[in-house]
């Protein structure tokens, strides 16, 4: 079964870089990009030449999935260096931030989802109003909002930055905010979902069960949450592709150099090489971690595991 | 029937308050597009970063620009946006997703993991990538949406398809020889109806607050004002003092996904969510 889950999560990335491959062959011009507007019929022909785009496209199609496939992801235009190179220096920053504020968002989220799903009342009400107001603001107005309110104003945070190499000011003091903000762009949407899920969860009749045999409400809320592991670790996983490339918005507002910045320098640049291996490599990433999810509720939730045993 | 009665439910107070707001927006939005106000958004009117009062409703911004003008122009690019988009989300998802919960077999398995390949780059790549290989504008920003992001529609319409399949009335209608788009016209639309409905209201939630980020990095209409781009321009003044073009922009954004919002909430309250 999992070599089956490894071989499906492989040909989805084969496929992600084959439609990456396609959609920018018919779309762009690379010689043309290259060469800038200018450009001779002879020049581009040339050139076309250089970067094999004159051979026929399955060719060029096959070997551009292999070399995808073991990560040789080429070279950026505009700098001469690897685009492996420049995503591993970019994720560092990226993870910083965006790693501490999805697990913000998640815990509070889960917690208040849990706490709403419990009291139907008051509680309730003030959290679906909370996270309603907070999804209608765009991930622009609370970053420009937060930046300004936190920063500017209180003064509790730097106002943008990030320590470079050899800068003796700690990261954390830069960290923090981002995440923060971070978190609160994630954490609307979260706690309505992780709401309706404890919810149906807390409806079922085993909790019934458990509460009539006199079992604390802690115990009988530590077994929802136990239970609730499957629909919870979905949402993360659906999650994923916004965890690994963090929020563009945050990391152009604070000057990050994380992956987001690279990607609106790439698009800038009209570096196709780097769009295309960070589109590639998030892929790469989402789907891994979507495999880990799957394992972590094959571990953590029996259901899962007994018809798997017993049929296939 | 449970599925019907809540389409026919009223709306209740909130709804048909966030219902009549989206009107709003839509009376001005078209009425900005007929050129019938808002139409002098492009010249001064007055000295730059003049505040609010008699004259210039919500200021000026750095070029002595009209704000409330942009403002409502902002509006037209919003609702273009979220409304073209989430029509086409829709109906790419429901069309594919229709089609392969009701075909099974090799379609079925080659459109989910085409679902699945779409779904796992993050929409921001896609989208700021399409605005690079086409040219950046409202219809680029319209078309990447509905062309990339069109999974979830898909596989909540595909998951009610499949259950569809063992239903005994779609059994006797196949047994009778009724096509594929026969199917889905007259069997699977009317089954899917509040759901697709409700799709729609998120969709353009989505849009539109996807259109504000492609807009904040230039990626969206690139001559009309809209309120990404005047939140990416103003967002540094804020520091100075000057807090009305960050206003002008903000406000009717949030209120505008704020109506959607609460409009789909309504809508889709009592179904299961997945």
């Amino acid at each position: 079964m999992w070599i089956r889950r490894l071989l499906v999560a492989a040909a989805t990335l084969a496929l992600v870089s084959a439609l990456v491959f396609l959609v920018v062959d018919a779309l762009a011009d690379r010689a043309a990009l290259d060469l800038g507007r200018g450009a001779s019929p002879e020049a581009l022909a040339a050139r076309r030449h250089l970067l094999g785009l004159d051979r026929p496209i399955v060719t060029r199609l096959f070997e551009h999935v292999a070399s995808a496939m073991s990560f040789e992801l080429g070279e950026s235009a505009r700098l001469g260096v690897p685009v492996v190179t420049l995503l591993r220096r970019a994720a560092g920053p990226t993870l910083a931030y965006a790693l501490p504020g999805f697990l913000l968002a998640t815990i509070v989220a889960l917690l208040a989802g849990v706490a709403a799903a419990r009291r139907r009342g008051l509680v309730d009400r003030v959290l679906l109003v909370v996270s309603t107001l907070l999804m209608s603001c765009s991930s622009v107005i609370v970053v420009v909002l937060g930046q300004y309110l936190l920063a500017h104003r209180m003064r509790w945070f730097p106002v943008l930055g990030w320590p470079l190499a050899g800068d003796p000011r700690p990261l954390l003091g830069f960290v923090l905010l981002p995440a923060l903000l971070w978190a609160l762009i994630q954490l609307g949407p979260d706690l309505r979902h992780y709401r309706a899920i404890f919810v149906r969860e807390l409806a079922a009749p085993h909790v019934e069960g458990l509460r009539a045999r006199g079992l604390g409400e802690r115990r009988v809320v530590l077994r929802v949450l136990r239970g609730a592991a499957a629909p919870v670790l979905a949402r993360v996983s659906a999650r994923l592709p916004q965890l690994v490339l963090g929020s563009v918005v945050v990391e152009h507002v604070f000057n990050i150099p994380g992956l987001g910045a690279l990607l609106v320098a790439a698009v800038r640049d009209a570096d196709l090489a780097v769009v295309q291996g960070v589109a590639f490599c998030l892929a790469a990433a989402t789907i891994a971690g979507q495999a880990l999810c799957d394992l972590a509720v094959y571990l953590l939730d029996p259901r899962t595991r007994a018809p798997a045993e017993a049929g296939r | 029937m449970r599925q019907v009665e809540g389409w026919r439910r009223p709306l209740g107070l909130a709804g048909v308050v966030a219902l009549a707001g989206l009107g709003v927006f839509a009376v001005l939005a078209l009425g900005a597009a007929l050129g019938l106000w808002a139409a002098g958004f492009e010249g001064a009117v007055a000295r730059e970063h003049l505040s609010p009062g008699p004259g210039a409703w919500l200021g000026t911004d750095a070029l002595g620009r009209d704000l409330l003008a942009r403002t409502i122009q902002g509006a037209r690019v919003s609702l273009a946006v979220g409304g073209g988009a989430a029509l086409g989300l829709v109906a790419i998802g429901g069309v594919l997703g229709a089609f392969a919960g009701l075909r099974g077999g090799w379609i079925d398995r080659l459109l989910a993991g085409l679902c699945d390949a779409l779904a796992a780059i993050p929409p921001v790549v896609t989208l700021l990538g399409a605005a690079l290989l086409l040219r950046p504008g409202l219809a680029t920003a319209i078309a990447a949406i509905a062309l990339t992001q069109w999974h979830g529609v898909f596989r909540s319409v595909r998951a009610e398809a499949q259950r569809m399949r063992s239903a005994d009335h779609d059994r006797a209608a196949r047994a009778m020889g009724a096509g594929t788009w026969h199917r889905i016209r007259w069997h699977l639309l009317p089954r899917l109806r509040p759901l697709l409905v409700t799709s729609l209201v998120l969709c353009f939630v989505y849009a539109v607050k996807v259109e504000a980020v492609l807009a904040y990095f230039g990626a969206s209409a690139q001559t009309l004002p809209s309120w990404g781009r005047l939140l990416a321009e103003t967002g540094s003044e804020l520091a100075r003092g000057i807090w009305w073009p960050t206003a002008a922009a903000s406000v009717p954004l949030a209120l505008l996904v704020l109506c959607a919002q609460v409009l789909a909430d309504r809508l889709g309250e009592g179904e299961p969510r997945g």
